[in-house]
């Protein structure tokens, strides 16, 4: 960077209003009232959330933009029902939270050499960046629009193969690959 | 119904515990209120799921402070920080006792008292039989009971069955120098957040209590000159005779409020209960950004609860002081000049003076209700302004409010002493009549185009928005070898 580019501004001068300070306290008050009745004219910008979901609503309205959403994790099938994945690392790779741990095992079918004997994901350390939808070589790991993911300890959300699994088999119908 | 229980308890012992449930009851609501004011100023909707409208929140909060566990660190000073809260909520329900409530109720009651030959006599008898605070006005005998002897043979004089009319303040107490007495009890307040501050063996918490000291004597003095501004007016300390004052009209419609009379003395007012109050834009001794709540960092449970509660109490008198001096106390605006035999005359030299108790209920309706609004203006502010810094804080008592609340007092000395001599309503009744009041609104103003001018003549603060220099710290000008300096990086 050059000095050129370094831009001094001076602050700006005060009006006689700000000066007297007075005036200026009148205005804000005015702002904060405009709100208020703004409020109370049932103009509110609150999401009722367990009787209203952002996943209604249209998208002006504060509503869920379903292309980009990025929730919980799931494992995908493919059309015989076995798990999509190879157990090729790619997704733990590139994930920055490092949350997604994966045992390869020998597979039992001839269409590919790995698959996973375990695939966990820590949802607590999860960031939901989609990075590992990203790298996934073969759409086995994918992002659905799913966030009202609970567990009583933390151990809880830690999700393995079978929950992944059954995650995808609940939104498929919804969210098809 | 209040006059038959009288016969055996005085009655501002039911004032005062209705007075203080009510005070105290509204405090739990303040908050809720506090809270929804917050959330409409913000686009939100605030608490809403506890009850209608989230009307049952404050009695779940309550449950919450009583439940929870009542800790205290190790490293506190025990007697203090205990005493400190208990000090705090004792000294603000202290200053509710003088608050002026419903003007003053005239009674009769029948009673029998030995025949004396004076009226002079009679009513000193009557006296006697009274609670302390009645004042008897007239003394009738409608009948009488010959002498004789009783059983025992003793001889009884002749007795007067009376009919005795007196009058008596509807407030907890009527002290003459009510206002003083509010000012002077309430900075006793700071006591409560200084010593919590102390005790609390914390910097955060003490560092809160040193800023709320400083605070709170640069703020004493111009509350304690914009009361005289208008104690001056009426000559009179006590709260409910300035309401009396006030009860009247100029040009028959505009209700005769110091508002008009003395609207810059009640902007002083406004802003120095806000200090007082330890609100926002003034509540450094809090600064939950800064200080982690200041002096009760330390504080859970119910213990911080009666600083909570102390602290919206503290505003509820306040402000009902600001409305019996500046908005005419229990004066209803207009519907006494309709119906003036029942709520007061506002012609006559007296209109506190009322015959019906539920006109002085209606008059607590209505002083509690001109309150609630000072007090959502309290809110208002809280959650429009920011919080100033501390010298700001400072300028603006020492060089703006001190001398502005001075030259107010001495405009109103002027204008009464040239004005107010002259002036025979003010003369012979102390009230300001149309005239007079013109006379306070055109100096109020020439005394704001005053200050505006002065303000521009006067040279500006030193900038105490600088760097000091403090040993080998890297804004130092000698800094140890190897330090960092703010100059040459």
């Amino acid at each position: 960077m050059k000095d050129s580019d370094v831009l001094l501004m001076n602050e700006p001068e005060l009006s006689l209003g700000d000066q007297f300070y007075l005036p200026q306290v009148l205005i804000g008050l005015g702002t904060t009232m405009k709100h208020m009745l703004r409020v109370l004219g049932g103009k509110d910008r609150v999401i009722q959330y367990p009787e209203e979901k952002r996943e209604d609503l249209p998208v002006e309205k504060g509503g869920m933009l379903k292309d980009t959403y990025r929730g919980v994790h799931r494992l995908n099938k493919d059309e015989e029902g076995r798990v999509k994945c190879v157990a090729c690392f790619m997704c733990s790779t590139a994930c920055p939270a490092r949350c997604i741990h994966i045992e390869a095992a020998e597979s039992p079918w001839d269409d590919r050499e790995k698959y996973p004997a375990k695939f966990d994901i820590d949802e607590l350390r999860c960031i939901y960046c989609g990075m590992c939808e990203e790298a996934c070589p073969c759409d086995a790991i994918e992002l659905t629009h799913e966030y009202d993911i609970v567990g009583l300890t933390r151990q809880e959300m830690i999700f393995d193969k079978s929950k992944l699994l059954k995650i995808y088999d609940e939104t498929v119908e919804k969210e098809p690959m | 119904m209040l006059d038959l229980i009288q016969e055996y308890i005085p009655p501002w012992v039911p004032i005062a515990i209705v007075v203080h449930l009510a005070v105290l009851g509204t405090v739990a609501y303040l908050i809720l209120l506090e809270r929804k004011v917050a959330s409409w100023t913000q686009d939100r909707l605030g608490p809403n799921r506890v009850g209608p409208w989230g009307l049952l929140q404050p009695i779940a909060d309550g449950l919450k402070f009583i439940l929870k566990e009542d800790y205290r660190p190790r490293h506190v000073d025990k007697i203090l920080f205990t005493i400190a809260p208990a000090i705090m909520i004792i000294v603000i329900i202290i200053s509710i006792a003088v608050l002026p409530w419903g003007g003053i109720k005239e009674s009769t009651r029948r009673m029998t008292i030995p025949t004396k030959p004076t009226d002079q006599e009679m009513r000193a008898q009557a006296q006697g039989k009274l609670f302390a605070g009645a004042e008897v006005v007239g003394v009738a005998e409608v009948d009488h009971i010959d002498p004789g002897t009783n059983v025992e043979g003793q001889s009884i004089p002749r007795m007067s069955v009376v009919e005795v009319t007196y009058r008596w303040p509807f407030q907890i107490t009527r002290l003459n120098i009510g206002v003083l007495f509010i000012v002077a009890v309430l900075s006793l307040a700071v006591y409560g957040v200084v010593l919590g501050g102390w005790a609390s063996n914390n910097k955060y918490s003490f560092l809160g209590g040193l800023r709320a000291t400083a605070q709170m004597i640069s703020y004493e003095i111009p509350l304690g000159l914009s009361v005289l501004s208008v104690a001056v007016l009426y000559g009179t300390l006590d709260l409910n005779t300035m309401v009396d004052r006030q009860a009247h009209y100029w040009a028959y419609v505009i209700p005769a409020w110091n508002i008009f009379t003395q609207p810059l003395a009640f902007v002083m007012f406004l802003i120095c209960i806000h200090a007082e109050a330890n609100r926002a834009p003034f509540d450094l001794a809090e600064a939950e950004q800064e200080l982690v709540g200041g002096y009760h960092t330390e504080y859970s449970a119910m213990r911080f609860a009666m600083f909570f509660l102390a602290e919206y109490a503290g505003m509820i008198t306040t402000s009902a002081v600001c409305v019996a001096m500046f908005f005419g106390g229990w004066h209803i605006p207009w519907l006494d000049l309709i119906w003036p035999s029942a709520l007061g005359d506002p012609h006559s030299t007296n209109p506190s003076l009322v015959t019906s108790l539920w006109v002085c209920i209606l008059r607590s309706v209505v002083i509690f209700a001109k309150t609630l609004f000072i007090i959502f203006v309290f809110m208002w502010v809280r959650w429009s302004l920011p919080r100033f810094r501390f010298d700001q804080l400072m300028h603006l008592a020492w060089r703006a409010m001190i001398p502005i609340a001075l030259a107010t007092l001495l405009m109103t000395a002027i204008v009464l002493y040239f004005g107010g001599a002259r002036n025979d309503v003010y003369r012979t009744e102390r009230r300001i009549d149309g005239a007079l009041a013109a006379a306070f609104f055109v100096c109020n103003v020439i005394l704001v185009s005053i200050v505006m001018i002065v303000s521009r003549i006067v040279p500006p603060p030193p900038d105490t928005n600088q760097r000091v220099e403090v040993l080998h710290s890297r804004f130092a000008s000698t800094p140890l070898p190897g330090h960092l300096t703010a100059t040459n990086n």
